[in-house]
């Protein structure tokens, strides 16, 4: 109520600006980072299932990707959270009504994935972050293809069509 | 003195976003009473007029260092302390855009 009010206040007198800059252009939004995070999870859990060796070796390889695991899982969430809390308008809401569901999604398996080793977690936090993709750049316009990750592991990914 | 200013601009993300109306107050003692944490308007020689937050503060100068909330966001690393003079005033209000 107030808030209107200023606006339109604010088509008459034109209110002074006060920018709130980023380093670089705001607008720079892309789910890639989160689709690699989302895979490298997945890659850490085969990783640590293969794991042969005993001792100390051991240890210190599970605890590398246990780390790595951690790490990235987080990753996702952070990357995730930024696009849908700094890109996404009400308008792609509505376009897209099960968007806040997925992104919910990808919130809980990024932090199941973290409390276990369990490789489907890992793989559901794939699809739901792929789902995530493709709906991000139907908002952009961009058409979206579906190949398998040329590196381990080779799950299918969402990819910009460009 | 109370003034009305729009915000543009994401680097106060998620508590200052494009769109919201902020009003600051320009009474000098209540500018004198600035700490770390306050967020003010200030005018910079290369970016004009700035919305963000004091993470630092020198109370020999009265130069304070801003930054932003992201991680990305322009703040004293490269823009510098902020000179005392330089500041507009200090924000006691937010009205949020209704849909964000």
């Amino acid at each position: 109520m107030i808030y209107q009010l200023i606006n339109t206040l604010d088509k008459t007198f034109h209110f002074k600006r006060a920018q709130a800059h980023c380093d670089v252009p705001c607008g720079i939004y892309d789910p890639s980072t989160a689709q690699i995070g989302a895979l490298t999870v997945v890659r850490m859990m085969d990783l640590m299932a293969g794991l042969e060796s005993e001792g100390v070796a051991h240890e210190n390889s599970m605890a590398r990707y246990i780390a790595v695991k951690e790490e990235h899982a987080e990753k996702v969430k952070h990357e995730i959270r930024v696009i849908w809390g700094d890109y996404i308008k009400p308008e792609h809401i509505e376009k897209h009504p099960e968007l806040n569901d997925v992104v919910f999604k990808v919130m809980k398996l990024g932090s199941k994935a973290r409390q276990t080793a369990d490789r489907q977690t890992g793989v559901e936090l794939v699809e739901a972050v792929n789902q995530f993709a493709a709906i991000f750049w139907e908002t952009k316009g961009v058409k979206t293809k579906k190949a398998k990750a040329p590196y381990a592991p080779a799950l299918e990914m969402v990819y910009p069509d460009l | 003195m109370l003034r009305l200013l729009k915000v543009t601009g994401d680097s106060m993300s998620p508590d200052f976003q494009e769109g919201d109306f902020v009003v600051i107050t320009t009474l000098p003692f209540l500018l004198h009473s600035v700490k770390r944490g306050d967020t003010i308007v200030f005018d910079h020689r290369l970016y004009g007029t700035l919305i963000k937050r004091i993470g630092s503060f020198d109370p020999q100068t009265g130069e304070v260092y801003v930054q932003g909330t992201r991680p990305d966001s322009l703040d004293s690393r490269r823009l510098g302390p902020i000179r005392p003079e330089a500041i507009q005033g200090k924000v006691i209000a937010h009205f949020a855009h209704p849909t964000k």
